[in-house]
């Protein structure tokens, strides 16, 4: 692999830990919300 | 609480967004090429910021930790936490970007030195760290576990610091505060430090995302001991 290479795999390296962590943080934001709505929901019938 | 939060998350992220492009321009078209490692060592404008915010996130977990134990609010457990995950993620990028550097200048991915052997230990401390509240049956006690730990994990941060002045070691020595014969063409002190604020703002926007994570987490938790009575 040429020095390019290397500078080209460092960087994606990065954006695709970065992307990924904001993708997981997204994602149980989601999750919790809907969990949360859901409980809400059930309070209120209980 | 959470309008503040909102708030923050929404100025983080509309001052770190054009920071980050203005930071690709300097680090890929501004700052000059170093002379004897060529291209590759546009890395560093990435691999230093992260290491330097991993820093700050392990010293606000640290400090958290403590006033948590004096005096028992939740929320500083939350910061703590979530400091502590965030500074994981940026201590994983300088774990992965430096072999990539490492491989064409030093002709190996990895070497038992001092300052890469201490990192490892420090991302190990704080994966532990995570794994301990994870997987804690007693919520406080698990909290309490856990900054007890990370008070204690976070002497390892001076030991990665000091690392490469203490012993002898393949790691470049530090080019800012570093003494005699240490430092940068004023480009790339200019582009690093640019950096470092952009992954400053960075860390900042992440940690108020996780931040709001937990405390929807913590809702959750009281809607579920609500309706068990």
């Amino acid at each position: 692999m040429t020095n390019l290479g290397f500078l080209f795999a460092g960087f994606v390296v990065v954006w695709i830990l970065l992307a990924g962590y904001m993708f997981s943080l997204s994602a149980r934001q989601k999750k919790l919300s809907r969990e949360i709505e859901m409980l809400k929901q059930m309070h209120g019938k209980k | 609480m959470d309008k503040t939060l909102s708030r923050w998350s929404l100025v983080l992220g509309a001052i770190t967004i054009p920071m980050m492009v203005w930071n690709l321009y300097n680090i890929f078209i501004f700052v000059p090429t170093e002379q004897s490692m060529g291209i590759v060592q546009r890395i560093f404008y990435f691999h230093v910021p992260s290491a330097w915010v991993a820093f700050l996130a392990y010293a606000l977990c640290f400090v958290f930790s403590i006033l948590y134990l004096w005096k028992r609010e939740s929320w500083h457990d939350r910061i703590a936490y979530c400091s502590a995950e965030v500074g994981v993620l940026f201590t994983t990028v300088v774990l992965l970007t430096g072999p990539i550097w490492a491989r064409p200048v030093w002709n190996t991915w990895w070497s038992w030195d001092p300052r890469l052997t201490t990192t490892l230990i420090l991302w190990f401390i704080y994966v532990a760290y995570m794994m301990l509240r994870n997987y804690a049956t007693d919520e406080q006690r698990g909290a309490r576990f856990a900054a007890v730990f990370s008070i204690v994990g976070f002497l390892d941060v001076p030991i990665v610091y000091f690392s490469i002045r203490w012993w002898r070691t393949i790691h470049p020595k530090p080019v800012i505060l570093g003494g005699a014969g240490s430092g940068l063409h004023p480009d790339m002190r200019y582009t690093l430090m640019f950096s470092a604020v952009t992954f400053l703002c960075l860390m900042g926007f992440l940690l108020i995302q996780r931040l709001r994570l937990e405390k929807a987490r913590a809702e959750l938790n009281h809607l579920k001991r609500e309706l068990a009575y």
